[in-house]
């Protein structure tokens, strides 16, 4: 058993592994210094509790590299409806922290998001990998979309818009993989996007000559075109209606990253005070423990959503872009892994995970620096956040599992 | 499964790892903007974020006496502070402090509730805590979260005089004082400012200017430990203030009038300086410093006596016999009368069918005006008055500074009432007042109210034979206003041995007051004038000379009885000191050439 996992080990890609190993390790260095001034044993601290939770993570990480693909397929779809009703789970308890996300195990709190995200990826994976699915006719959108929805609508009541948006990022992405015609994602993203646009007027305006060129290049049928267009300008017309059914601080907060100074001691306070975390770190930045701005406790969630402006802080410029780079060739490697693989699932699967990585750091670093709404979403490996690193740490089992190609 | 090369196209893979490279190359130069481009800016704003400003006191100037000896001085005291961020339930901790310290907690309550300005102000509990409770406290520090104690300046009196009065207090800033006074700006809350007295009256010299220590801060606005302190600005000390008074003569009056109510000014004529001041009964001068504590102040507030009433400059009483050289001013400078005309005295006048009794109910015989002044014999007066339009009379009053302020360097002062014919009608009514009024003006009763402050000036004039310096309790050069009197030099010489008269004639009423050293030679005016609170009020107003030098006095003694008995000797007792201790000094200075 054990030979056969490090037979197995031999043929995975051990870059995955190594730049996990050491943005995890950059992540418990930043920790440890949010963590040097908290006022309790050092067992409760957040460092060392991190510390433990590794291992947990690498054990999850070995799992999900040893089962066999065979089983991963076989398992998908009864993990999908295992995970809707785990995201049911937390509304039979009480709040924590005014959500229902978290579900109490002792003393440890469980976010079922965070595996839900996964098992969602290997629904959609085998439902596009089989391969007697028109990818071109209205199923392979159709039911896609419903497995990411049902989710997203139980999520999104909790209330949590960051993970709801993590969850939806990969089907498109794996849509387009699994070779939906461009035109149709389109039409997908083109309600977003009328909705989006719809409260900057130029914006709008721009938005629909850009919507009426690609439909004049695509030559749909012309009544097709044309309720399509108009559809989308309706939408956007109708969503400032919507946008006044949304909780107030989910509308403080995409309001906000306009202009932070708006509102320099409610939602914009957080963002103030990360870009200046940021800003003052400097190429070099201050040093462990240095940083004014964390150590006096200007930064809010430090450990956890704002983990990178402790490390733009303390660490400067380059060592941000030390692990910008690492993460460029982790998803690089992934995507490689999915173009090599020789296996239709596997490949889905790969590139709906690297999406959720890529989701997770573009909105975690754009949100600390001031450029999207403040999210609350955890770095990969980096952040403060047990249920997290677990999931990431499978993601990474999961990669190097499916990665390996077993034809020759 | 076989391998198939184009499962998936290339142009695919390029397209996504496209699309993630754009989205990190956004977060790239994002950064670089943030932590190379806008590096400085931020640096100072982070920095700006850890930096608060705290204001270091600056120690209040101090007051001296005339001799350089310190009246009021500072001293450091420990104050308790609450953090209302840092506690986490005041209901419960204010107790716990109470019960280790031994404070009281309705004024731990009371200070909280007064002295609440924002969840991050630290608000003063209670001042003045002893090194046993700053250590019990201290003990219990963990049941005790945002509670904590500093350092503070505060005003102390070595207990050389008491001149409670005439120094005055000081007390914090409070939100009222901020919302309500115009020099509020100047001022935050906490900080010290004159309230009464001296220390009001020259705020602006003895308060100085604050410094300010930049110190490096966490969120919550609190000082790091071991934090850096990132530059001071030293405080300005205030400016000492050189009075006038001289202790000795100071502590006479205070121990003298042990146990009396009334009022004793003591000054140099010839420049307006008080060398003594009294108001009594008086208060302990620390009473508003310190640990008030407030049945020590609900006792003096609420007694009938008013120790916190300054009678020097606030207390009305008739003149009584000292206002009768005013009249005899008005007779002579108007020459209605000359000095040899005489009344006979036979105890009482009568007016229609009313009596007015002199003092002396056997009656003074055939006076003139000399005697009637010597001998203060009030039916002279009565006849005298009847011959002088009362507006006459009131001008002269008014050229003497009664009926408006006295201009001591105090805050505040009454300025008395002087009737004349408007004010008169005013409160009887046209033709409503009588002749008996004006016979009660006469020998300064009735509707005649004056200061002992007012007094000394007057005394100073007389002594001056002219004009007067303002009275004053800070030396500050030549430019405190004078008062002048124009009066012939006949009435004046006429008026000077009359007054010397009182105090040396056979029959003075004011001979108690001369010191039995020859060489001093002092004149002056009793008083007893009638009041609807009992026994009369005891006046003396007088100087004694010395060669060239002087020294007035003004004393009023309440419901004491005659100004000759009581206050008289006080007088003398005064004037023995203060010509005692020239001649010591001048013996100094003897051995000192």
């Amino acid at each position: 058993m054990l030979t056969d996992l490090f037979l197995k080990f031999r043929e995975a890609s051990k870059q995955m592994l190594l730049g996990t190993i050491v943005l995890t390790i950059v992540g418990l260095v930043s920790i440890s210094s949010v963590s040097q001034h908290q006022d309790m044993n050092f067992v409760n601290t957040t460092y060392f509790r991190q510390l433990l939770w590794t291992i947990p993570a690498f054990l999850t990480m070995i799992l999900t590299f040893g089962i066999s693909r065979r089983n991963i397929y076989k398992f998908s779809y009864p993990a999908y409806a295992l995970v809707i009703l785990l995201l049911l789970v937390p509304y039979l308890g009480p709040k924590v922290a005014g959500t229902y996300r978290w579900i109490k195990l002792g003393t440890v709190h469980l976010q079922p998001s965070e595996i839900a995200k996964i098992f969602i990826v290997l629904a959609l994976a085998r439902y596009l990998s089989n391969p007697r699915l028109d990818i071109n006719g209205p199923k392979a959108i159709l039911v896609p979309s419903v497995l990411v929805l049902v989710p997203i609508a139980l999520v999104f009541q909790q209330p949590d818009l960051g993970t709801s948006i993590i969850i939806a990022s990969p089907v498109i992405i794996m849509l387009f993989w699994a070779g939906v015609r461009p035109f149709s994602l389109f039409l997908i993203i083109a309600p977003v996007l009328s909705i989006l646009t719809a409260f900057h007027n130029l914006s709008f305006g721009i938005w629909a000559t850009v919507m009426a060129l690609i439909l004049y290049l695509a030559r749909p049928k012309l009544v097709n075109g044309v309720i399509i267009y108009f559809a989308n300008l309706f939408l956007g017309l109708l969503s400032p209606y919507i946008w006044n059914a949304l909780e107030p601080y989910q509308q403080k907060r995409v309001m906000t990253v306009f202009d932070p100074s708006l509102d320099p001691l409610g939602a914009g306070y957080q963002i103030i005070q990360s870009q200046t975390a940021i800003g003052s770190g400097g190429l070099l930045g201050k040093g462990w423990g240095q940083g004014t701005q964390t150590q006096l406790k200007f930064l809010p969630v430090q450990e956890t959503d704002f983990i990178v402006s402790v490390i733009g802080e303390e660490f400067g410029f380059l060592m941000v872009l030390v692990i910008l780079i690492i993460f460029a060739l982790l998803l690089l490697r992934m995507l490689r892994l999915a173009a090599d693989s020789d296996n239709r699932f596997s490949s889905l699967v790969i590139v709906g995970l690297a999406v959720l990585f890529l989701a997770h750091l573009f909105v975690n670093m754009a949100m600390a620096v001031g450029l999207i709404p403040v999210k609350g979403l955890p770095l990969p490996f980096i952040s403060y956040g047990g249920s997290f690193l677990v999931a990431c740490f499978a993601m990474v089992g999961l990669v190097m599992n499916l990665g390996i190609n077993y034809s020759d | 499964m076989l391998k198939t090369e184009n499962l998936v196209p290339q142009s695919r893979l390029l397209v996504l790892a496209g699309f993630s490279l754009l989205l990190i190359l956004i977060l790239v130069f994002r950064f670089f903007q943030l932590q190379v481009l806008r590096y400085q800016q931020y640096k100072v704003k982070s920095e700006a974020n850890i930096i608060r400003a705290q204001s270091i006191p600056a120690p209040r100037g101090l007051i001296y006496d005339r001799n350089g000896q310190i009246l009021v001085d500072n001293r450091p005291t420990y104050v308790l502070l609450a953090t209302p961020a840092e506690m986490t339930d005041p209901d419960s901790i204010l107790p716990i402090i109470a019960e280790h310290s031994g404070l009281d907690l309705s004024q731990l309550q009371a200070a909280y509730d007064k002295n609440y300005r924002g969840r991050f102000q630290p608000i003063r509990l209670a001042k003045d805590l002893t090194i046993y409770q700053l250590s019990r406290i201290a003990e219990h520090r963990s049941e005790l979260p945002g509670i904590s104690y500093k350092q503070f300046p505060e005003r102390y009196y070595p207990a050389v005089v008491r001149a409670a009065h005439l120094i005055g207090y000081i007390r914090e800033v409070d939100r009222n004082f901020l919302t309500t006074a115009e020099i509020a700006s100047e001022y935050r809350i906490g900080d010290l400012i004159g309230w009464r007295g001296l220390e009001k009256m020259y705020e602006a010299s003895l308060r100085g200017k604050n410094g300010v220590r930049y110190l490096q801060v966490d969120v919550m606005g609190r000082a790091m430990e071991g934090g850096a302190e990132r530059g001071v600005i030293k405080p300005l000390p205030g400016n000492d203030i050189h009075t006038t008074v001289d202790s000795d003569l100071q502590n006479l009056i205070e121990a003298e009038m042990e146990g009396y109510r009334g009022a004793v000014v003591v000054s140099l004529p010839q420049t307006g300086e008080i060398l003594a001041q009294g108001s009594f009964p008086d208060y302990p001068p620390d009473l508003f410093s310190g640990a008030t504590l407030s049945e020590d102040w609900t006792h003096y507030a609420g007694r009938p006596d008013n120790p916190l009433l300054n009678r020097v400059t606030h207390g009305y009483y008739p003149p009584g016999s000292t206002f009768k050289p005013l009249v005899a001013i008005a007779l002579l400078e108007n020459e209605i009368i000359d000095t040899s005309q005489t009344i006979t005295c036979t105890g009482s006048y009568r007016l229609g069918r009313r009596t007015f009794a002199c003092w002396n109910p056997a009656g003074h015989g055939k006076v003139n005006l000399r005697d009637a002044i010597e001998q203060s014999c009030n039916v002279y007066f009565y006849n005298m008055i009847q011959l002088t339009p009362l507006d006459v009379w009131a001008q002269v009053v008014r050229d003497f500074g009664f009926g408006s302020l006295a201009q001591i360097d105090l805050p505040s002062e009454q300025a008395g009432i002087i009737p004349d014919t408007d004010f008169m009608e005013a409160k009887y009514g046209q033709g409503r007042w009588t002749k008996g009024h004006l016979l009660n003006i006469a020998i300064g009763q009735g509707d005649v109210l004056v200061t002992p402050i007012q007094m000394l000036t007057y005394v100073n004039i007389l002594a001056n034979q002219g004009g007067a310096v303002r009275p004053h309790l800070v030396e500050k050069g030549s430019d405190y206003p004078e008062i002048d009197v124009t009066v012939s030099p006949d009435t004046w010489s006429i008026l000077q041995r009359y007054l010397l008269g009182v105090t040396h004639g056979e029959n003075g009423t004011g001979k108690l007051a001369q010191p039995r050293d020859t060489t001093i030679v002092t004149a002056g005016k009793t008083g007893t004038s009638e009041n609807p609170h009992g026994e009369p009020h005891a006046w003396f107003i007088g100087w004694a000379q010395q060669g060239d030098q002087m020294v007035s006095v003004v004393i009023l003694m309440e419901n004491s009885g005659h100004g000759g008995d009581v206050a008289a000797p006080l007088a003398r007792k005064i004037f023995q000191l203060y010509f005692q201790k020239l001649a010591e000094q001048e013996h100094h200075l003897a051995y000192a050439d």
